[in-house]
């Protein structure tokens, strides 16, 4: 027990000293800000102002385009987030009635591209009004300018519907009270029968507990895998192994790395605290109750998957250190190993959105993948009890066997200096050792 | 004297190699033991059973008596390993303490790792970190830490490989001191020169068994080897019924006294057909008994000289 305790105390004061330890603890928040707020940033200000031109056959679109984009269409193309703000659109309106328009906006392609010219020319035919037929033309130098059609488009069709309708005698602004689109309000019932909003916002802070959750298991998993090969070509193994036995010396190091991720996700946890308590406030000015998609539940089965999957993840990895005698040689390992482990998260958008389907049940009660699938369960859906529980048995089973196999192997090829075991070798392990 | 470690007919096989063949020896209390062999002749096998990192397949080794069979008696034991290994990365001090730690002895360390630290000349490069210490200072961190925990049995495997001469005299002293602090050592090795100026009692192994046992003077078998340098034909000389074999090269001529041989009669057999400028009777070199004992000469590489 005391020599456990010092090999504890040796993996995490070393860990934790490692610039690694604190760069990762101050980057990782700023990486996840980063990856948030960066793409809205740069659709605000970094793409700059798009200058497109509408060449109207009709010649009657012309309030449209000049008057200022409604709400609605503005989020056309982006998430439904308040805070994403659409790029800004520059419209030159071209009154074409009874000109050829396709002849007509020639003259403006011909100036497509390039630092002064247009960035796209959008014709309406003059048949728009009365044809159901009439094609929309958008032409630019990308054809995958989705959003900046899509915003034309929707303001298109919103005045041809308008004009439409106020030929057959429909006052305009009632057009507008009769088209309007009604709003969705996703609400989440529980069991219980308290409600709570549901919603993309649950999705994406679901998506970042679940990251929070799983990054550290593969980082440290990956630092134990090395930390082994490193003792084993550093030769300090047998000193080790000579002074405790094999199981001790593990349990030991796989707790140490394993209090180092918890550290670094309880400062996380902290910050996030913090910054939540902060945008909490904020987002309750602004009407949205932040804090009600967090239950007290999350946190704790935060805690308890966090665990199970970080040592099971651990687990793997060090078996994977115990076998292999150099980086180089695990650098071929890590690749099938982190690919594997990674399916539940490659699954993650099917399994949040369809929490009771089969895959999402059959991986949550899985070993190895358990623990990350049973937290998006829970985090979207409420999943009956025992499947919790069962989820939570299985985990532990599954690291007590790996603890298993892992201790022997590591106890012999700890000591094998040279080649890989193939896996044979490494049946014989189990067996013998 | 009372034993320390008993090791009972103990057999480790890898694969096809029988690598530990059914060996058997005692160690005695405050006595260097040298264990002695060629490259791959088993010791550092045997060793690394006696430190628990192998179970034996057969055999067992006894603790004063009692099973080896717990991790408890290995803590009682210093082992500095063939392959050396350290954390790189830490720091000297914070280095040693983990490994007493790990050996189950904090109280009081500190004072020993000072103490060690100086008796090496280490005491300033207490902060430096493994890494930045030369390879022959990191040997010495080496040993410290398998002497830390003040352990009753020291086990050192090729402890002086690598060292530099002024060095490996200062490991020969340390072992001396050791042995009159009366701490009982094993040493393995394949240097038959070093083993010969330091060991009480010799076990020497060859492919897996034990091949000779005994103290150095039982092996030796007392002075029985005639070192003769002469003028004229030496021929003669194998022929005389003292002799039980000699070898003759040039004018020089090492001759083994056949048992109860006076050499004084080969002295005076001599004096007429030969004229000697060198008569001397001495001690067989560990390295000729070995190679005796196993007929093999490759045994002689450079490092044993």
């Amino acid at each position: 027990m005391k020599k456990m305790f010092a090999v504890f105390k040796r993996e995490y004061i070393q860990a934790v000293r490692k610039k690694m330890f604190i760069v990762m603890t101050f980057l990782m928040p700023a990486l996840m800000i980063g990856l948030f707020m960066v793409p809205s940033l740069i659709m605000e200000r970094g793409l700059g102002t798009k200058h497109v031109v509408v060449l109207d056959g009709t010649g009657h679109l012309k309030s449209a385009f000049t008057a200022p984009e409604k709400k609605e269409e503005a989020e056309i193309g982006f998430s439904k987030k308040g805070r994403d703000l659409p790029q800004q659109m520059q419209i030159d309106y071209v009154d074409a009635q009874g000109k050829d328009t396709d002849a007509t906006a020639k003259s403006y392609t011909d100036r497509l591209g390039g630092k002064n010219g247009f960035d796209g020319v959008f014709v309406v035919p003059a048949n728009a009004l009365t044809a159901e037929d009439a094609t929309l033309k958008y032409y630019s130098r990308s054809a995958t300018d989705f959003m900046t059609q899509g915003r034309l488009s929707s303001r298109v069709n919103d005045a041809v519907q308008q004009y439409r309708l106020s030929k057959r005698g429909i006052d305009p602004s009632e057009v507008e009270k009769l088209m309007k689109d009604l709003k969705v309000d996703a609400v989440q019932l529980s069991k219980a029968g308290e409600q709570k909003k549901g919603g993309v916002a649950n999705f994406f802070i679901g998506f970042i507990l679940i990251a929070l959750l799983f990054v550290p298991s593969f980082v440290y998993g990956l630092e134990i895998m090395r930390g082994i090969i490193q003792e084993k070509t550093d030769r300090v193994v047998e000193v080790l192994v000579s002074s405790m036995s094999a199981k001790q010396l593990l349990v030991g190091k796989i707790l140490g790395v394993a209090a180092v991720g918890l550290t670094q996700v309880g400062v996380w946890l902290l910050m996030a605290g913090l910054a939540g308590a902060f945008g909490g406030a904020v987002l309750a000015v602004a009407g949205e109750n932040f804090l009600q998609m967090l239950r007290v539940s999350t946190f704790v089965y935060f805690v308890i998957f966090f665990i199970l999957g970080y040592l099971t993840y651990v687990c793997v990895y060090a078996i994977g250190g115990a076998v292999c005698n150099s980086e180089k040689e695990a650098q071929q390992l890590i690749m099938p190993i982190t690919m594997t482990m990674m399916l539940p998260w490659f699954l993650m958008a099917p399994i949040m959105t369809n929490p009771d389907s089969n895959l999402a049940v059959g991986f949550s009660l899985a070993p190895v993948f358990g623990p990350l699938t049973m937290y998006a369960r829970t985090l979207v859906a409420e999943p009956p009890m025992w499947h919790i529980a069962l989820s939570i048995l299985v985990s532990i089973a599954t690291i007590s066997v790996m603890f298993w196999v892992t201790a022997k192997i590591f106890r012999v090829g700890i000591l094998s200096y040279g080649k890989r075991p193939t896996i044979p070798e490494l049946w014989r392990w189990l067996k013998v050792a | 004297m009372d034993e320390i470690l008993a090791v009972r007919d103990v057999v480790k096989v890898f694969g096809e190699v029988r690598a530990v063949d059914g060996v058997s020896f005692n160690v005695r209390r405050g006595t260097i033991t040298g264990l002695l062999g060629r490259n791959g002749a088993g010791k550092t096998t045997t060793i690394r059973m006696i430190t628990g990192i192998f179970m034996p397949d057969s055999g067992d080794i006894q603790w004063l008596g009692g099973k080896a069979e717990g991790g408890s008696f290995r803590d009682r034991i210093g082992y500095l390993p063939e392959e050396r290994g350290l954390y790189k990365q830490m720091k000297l001090v914070e280095l040693l303490l983990f490994l007493a730690e790990i050996k189950g002895c904090r109280a009081g360390v500190r004072a020993k790792v000072d103490y060690w630290l100086e008796r090496f000349e280490l005491t300033e490069k207490r902060n430096a970190k493994v890494e930045e210490l030369s390879k022959g200072n990191q040997q010495k961190v080496q040993l410290i830490g398998t002497l830390l925990h003040d352990p009753d049995l020291i086990i050192l495997d090729e402890p002086q490989s690598g060292l530099d001469p002024v060095n490996m005299v200062l490991v020969r002293n340390l072992l001396r001191d050791l042995r009159s602090e009366g701490k009982t050592i094993l040493l393995s090795t394949h240097m038959m020169g070093e083993a010969e100026k330091m060991a009480d009692e010799i076990i020497l192994i060859h492919r897996g068994k034990v091949v000779l046992e005994g103290t150095l003077d039982e092996v030796r078998g007392g002075k029985n080897t005639l070192h003769i340098d002469f003028d004229g034909d030496g021929s003669f000389l194998r022929a005389l019924p003292q002799v039980k074999s000699a070898e003759i090269v040039n004018n020089s001529a090492e001759i083994k006294l056949a048992d109860g041989a006076d050499p004084q009669q080969i002295l005076e057999a001599c004096m007429g057909p030969l004229r000697i400028r060198r008569f001397e009777l001495a001690t067989p070199s560990l390295e000729q008994i070995f190679i005796d004992k196993v007929g093999d000469a490759t045994l002689s590489n450079e490092e044993t000289r």
